[in-house]
């Protein structure tokens, strides 16, 4: 008898609860034009993803001085997906049915994106991804899905032309970060290793998180491939250039590009001399007026911080959806309904913006940005990126690695 | 010519001296007051943490050894306060399965505190070699990784040296032998429990720097090391310091010769794979002795 | 008795509001909340049943969760059974494994046992994480199907996507589960474990086999956390390895020890708690700006092992009781 007036006892103690905590959070209908931004918040990305939301606050916050759209302020509401697919999972369901975002923007690691988008789609509820470069996220035939950045195969096509007609290695070797991101790039390159005849002499992986890589130098050292293709995030790549200098080990590092950040600067030093890369870093292309100002008023709103790839594309995304909102006229107040509206007016983007014009393909990737390969070369002691290849937007001729008693 | 397996051999080496360290002061905690601390591995980061804080006021060499001192008083600090006021109350009252959970919530405050505090971005305790390196013939390591190895096995040595010679040391040993006959024989049995968890934690602080410079500072670095020394100390024997220190070196070796003969993704399972087999054969550890019993 | 017939009022109150409650409260996100909290009490009841009824520390019991997910998920995707079967086959799966974590407890106690769980779920854990050609590695297992539509004619079928839907079967299940691990409690079986919580060399000595009875737990547990897995994957509709972590299990662990361990409602209170209040926490955030419902659950474990070790219902048993004579 004891026991079910306990359980009806607790049974009400929970429920108050239940409702006491839920319905605090549970507001009337906000003003606010809500969009719903996803992002490794928290865990080793953090600091990109933070450079990120940098840049996509310098947006929002330009638009809701002058007003917001149509008199409503513009509200990010940030996700964070901690770089797991499950927590991915979690967060962009709750912004879609609880914060009840009209559109999801925001990104970065492609193993969560390719999750999230597909709960979008699922929802009905567009999102535009930022960063991530798995193909698998536009190739689906989900139409509610686009991408402000290059897929993989295009983010790469800059370093491959090079690797093919100028550089032409003979050995080549994988160290890959253990998720999409890095066995998507790992496929491209072993196509092109086939291609230009490279033998491959090892596929080495990490999980994001490791900090300790000797084991796996140690191995590479003893292969002595001339290419090392690795694809990592910023902590765990500059781990691998400074662990590469105490092991000795030499070779030509050829990354995605994503891991040249400030952070990745100062982690590695001087040790991360002659690593290449592909690159959209706004401040390489400051010839262009558009990147010249977005550079000129990030340094003015952050206090001298210079804009990385991760702040740029974050502009660019946030950008990108405010002009749909914008196009597709007034909201009704109607979700889903609002939601489709976005979702048409997003498929004829056409804007110019950091990274060159936005527009987007048939399957919601975008195809009309074109990086550049890019190799880390010392100013005076400083390391710096350089535009290598082609000789017409070259800023610097390729740089042979030296062994490290010649540095 | 460089010997992969040598290179491995010693990269297992170093890795495993840090091990040996944290998984010593863990075994002491557990040989004299029975707790398996699982946030044992905490105290390491947060000694990481004290390095990366001490080095801002002190650079270079001075920096990097003050931040030794600093993180083995600052651990040793917060290990007597936790032990007190934590632990201490439990160890009458209630079973193995609280401490074990209440280690557990330690260690989820901690963690997740440290993430709050200090941002979830990984930091590097500036190296004062600048990453020098030193080849020898057949293998190369950077000059700092040889001095981490050097001072773990320094502490080793004055640990072994003030346990087998000082009185408290052997009061220590005798405590964990059997308590009761140890208060019997007027040993302070309070004292004893305090100054094993302030050494306890010290080393795992003084563990926490070693591994922050190798590798990188970050709030969840804790996690791996606590299980690793857990399996370390199984694999020695729960209480026996000797054992301790074997089992952290044959861990670390057998993970970077895993890794490089075997298979790298599972590296960190070998410790695992290991703890698993010794225990099915040997229960007790490769060094343990009967179980103790408390009188 | 005057009791009585309030009694049953309240009880039937009760029942009537549980399942009415997605009906009442209609928010989506809310009952995503109560489709989750079930899926916890499912995992908690089951860590409780070893932890609680038989001493039995599991730090690995995620890694069941893990199994009967991925098994129920791959089975769905790659040979297209039907979910509803891959729910039992998820958890009979995950008794298997089940087995294997039994057979060292028979030697292996506290903090030994303790490891050697740990050491079990991080196994497989970078098993899900780089056989990367059956589970796709990190990426996890998306796409993974819903309970598939029950047809009751060519017109009516009652779909299992929604998440209200979705709580109905989730409540059927932890009902059953709740009334089954009554009855097994109160058996001699269930008599039998406890024993074996307090005195195992007693137990032995007056003719229990404990080995037996261990393995049975181990496997009647790991089913449950399978099953419980399955439903997982068929409700998120996406699995990764990440699930199969260590903090999952302390998440679990967590929540068991708040609600009260060794009780038939503790895990169910714990569960539904935690689930809640981590949703709670997140106000807090915006004031605080900060994401504190870590150190917030970290803090709550300890103070209940330190204050309120028998948990909430710990509490509720005490403020019940009525007041005890002095003397024997």
């Amino acid at each position: 008898m004891k026991t079910s007036v306990l359980f009806k006892g607790c049974l009400l103690v929970v429920l108050c609860f239940m409702v006491l905590s839920y319905g605090t959070r549970v507001k009337a209908a906000e003003p606010p034009i809500p969009i719903g931004i996803l992002g490794p918040f928290t865990g080793s990305l953090a600091f990109n993803a933070e450079e990120m939301k940098k840049g996509m606050m310098l947006a929002v916050d330009e638009i809701n001085a002058k007003g917001g759209l149509w008199g409503r302020k513009v509200e990010l509401i940030f996700g964070d997906t901690e770089a797991k697919p499950d927590k991915g999972v979690a967060v962009v369901k709750k912004l879609i049915t609880r914060d009840k975002v009209l559109v999801v923007g925001g990104g970065y690691a492609s193993s969560v994106n390719i999750a999230t988008s597909e709960v979008c789609q699922n929802e009905k509820t567009p999102i535009v991804v930022a960063i991530a470069i798995s193909p698998t996220i536009t190739s689906r035939g989900f139409d509610y899905v686009f991408r402000t950045s290059p897929n993989s195969p295009q983010f790469l096509a800059g370093v491959n032309d090079w690797l093919e007609k100028v550089k032409k290695p003979k050995t080549v070797a994988f160290l890959m970060e253990n998720t999409d991101y890095g066995r998507d790039g790992e496929k491209i390159w072993l196509a092109l290793s086939k291609k230009i005849g490279a033998q491959e002499l090892a596929h080495l992986y990490f999980e994001i998180g490791d900090t300790d890589f000797t084991t796996q130098i140690s191995k590479l050292r003893e292969l002595k491939p001339e290419v090392t293709f690795n694809i990592a995030s910023t902590t765990e790549a500059a781990l691998i250039q400074k662990q590469a200098k105490e092991l000795n080990f030499v070779t030509q590092w050829i990354g995605v590009g994503g891991q040249f950040t400030e952070a990745y600067f100062k982690m590695a030093g001087t040790t991360c001399q002659y690593a290449m890369g592909s690159s959209l870093e706004p401040t390489l292309a400051m010839k262009n007026p558009i990147v010249a100002d977005f550079v000129k008023r990030y340094e003015a709103k952050y206090q001298k911080a210079r804009p990385g790839i991760f702040s740029s594309q974050g502009y660019d995304n946030i950008m990108v959806i405010m002009d749909a909102i914008k196009r597709a006229e007034k909201l009704t107040g109607d979700l889903p309904a609002d939601r489709n509206r976005i979702r048409d007016a997003l498929t004829k983007t056409s804007i110019e913006l950091t990274q060159g014009k936005i527009e987007f393909d048939k399957t919601g990737q975008v195809y009309t940005v074109t990086p550049s390969p890019v190799q880390v070369q010392l100013v005076d002691g400083k390391p710096q990126l350089f535009i290598i290849y082609p000789p017409a937007r070259a800023g610097a001729t390729y740089q042979v690695p030296l062994p490290w008693d010649k540095r | 010519m460089e010997s992969l397996f040598l290179q491995q051999v010693l990269n297992g080496l170093i890795v495993g001296s840090v091990y040996c360290l944290i998984a010593i002061g863990l075994t002491m905690i557990f040989g004299v007051m029975r707790i398996s601390n699982f946030a044992h591995g905490d105290f390491s980061m947060l000694g990481a943490y004290f390095a990366i804080y001490f080095v801002l006021f002190l650079s270079g060499w001075a920096g990097w050894v003050g931040s030794l001192v600093v993180a083995a008083v600052g651990v040793g600090l917060i290990g007597f306060f936790v032990e007190r006021f934590l632990f201490r109350p439990l160890l009458t009252r209630w079973t193995d399965i609280d401490i074990i959970m209440l280690s557990i919530g330690l260690f989820i405050l901690l963690e997740n505190g440290a993430r709050l505090f200090f941002g979830a971005t990984p930091e590097m305790i500036p190296d004062p070699f600048q990453s020098k390196t030193i080849n020898f013939l057949l293998f190369s390591t950077s000059e700092i990784r040889l001095i981490c190895l050097l001072f773990s096995c320094i502490a080793i040595f004055l640990l072994q040296l003030f346990l087998t010679k000082t009185k408290t040391g052997v009061a220590i040993r005798a405590t964990s032998q059997n308590r009761n006959a140890a208060a019997l024989m007027g040993i302070n049995i309070s004292f004893i429990y305090s100054l094993t968890f302030v050494v306890g934690s010290a080393l795992a602080g003084l563990g926490g720097v070693l591994y922050g410079t190798i590798f990188a500072v970050f709030p969840m670095m804790g996690a791996m090391p606590t299980l690793k020394a857990f399996a370390v100390t199984i694999l020695g024997g729960m209480g026996n310091i000797r054992g301790a220190v074997f089992g952290g070196f044959i861990l670390g070796v057998a993970e970077t010769l895993g890794g490089n003969y075997v298979s790298m993704q599972y590296k960190n399972a070998i410790g695992f794979v290991i703890v698993i087999l010794v225990l099915l054969v040997i229960p007790q550890g490769l060094f343990g002795g009967r179980e103790k019993k408390w009188g | 008795m005057n009791r009585k017939p309030l009694k049953s009022l309240f009880i039937i109150l009760g029942i009537l509001i549980v399942l009415a409650l997605p009906l009442i409260i209609r928010d989506r996100y809310f009952q995503h909340l109560l489709v989750l909290s079930g899926i916890f009490i499912l995992l908690t009841s089951s860590w409780n049943l070893l932890a609680g009824y038989s001493g039995l520390l599991n730090l690995g019991h995620a890694a069941f969760f893990g199994i009967g997910g991925y098994s129920s998920a791959l089975l769905a995707l790659k040979l297209n059974l039907s979910p509803w079967v891959g729910l039992p086959l998820g958890g009979a799966i995950a008794s298997l494994f089940g087995i294997l974590l039994g057979i060292p407890s028979f030697r292996l106690s506290g903090p030994y046992l303790a490891i050697t769980t740990i050491g079990f779920c991080e196994i497989l854990r970078l098993v899900a994480m780089n056989w990367v050609s059956l589970t796709r590695g990190s990426l996890g297992l998306y796409g993974i199907p819903p309970l598939t539509p029950l047809n009751f004619s060519t017109n009516f079928s009652i779909k299992f996507v929604s998440e209200q839907n979705a709580y109905y079967v989730i409540l059927i299940f932890v009902s059953l589960t709740l009334i089954l691990l009554n009855r097994l409690v109160h058996s001699e079986f269930g008599i039998g474990l406890k024993s074996i919580r307090e005195d195992e060399l007693g137990s032995q000595s007056i003719g229990i086999d404990t080995s037996r009875y261990k393995l049975t737990v181990f496997m009647i547990s790991a089913f449950l956390a399978g099953f419980a897995g399955s439903f997982y994957a068929h409700y998120v509709r996406l699995i990764s390895p990440e699930m199969m972590g260590l903090s999952e299990t302390f998440n679990i662990l967590t929540m068991v020890m708040v609600g009260g361990l060794g009780t038939l409602f503790g895990p169910v209170v714990g569960a539904i708690l935690l689930t809640f209040l981590s949703e709670g926490l997140r106000f807090l955030e915006d004031f605080v700006k900060i994401d504190i419902r870590f150190v917030i659950y970290g803090g709550l474990l300890m103070a209940t092992i330190l204050f309120m070790r028998n948990g909430i219902v710990g509490l509720f048993k005490e403020v019940a009781k009525p007041k005890e004579s002095n003397g024997r």
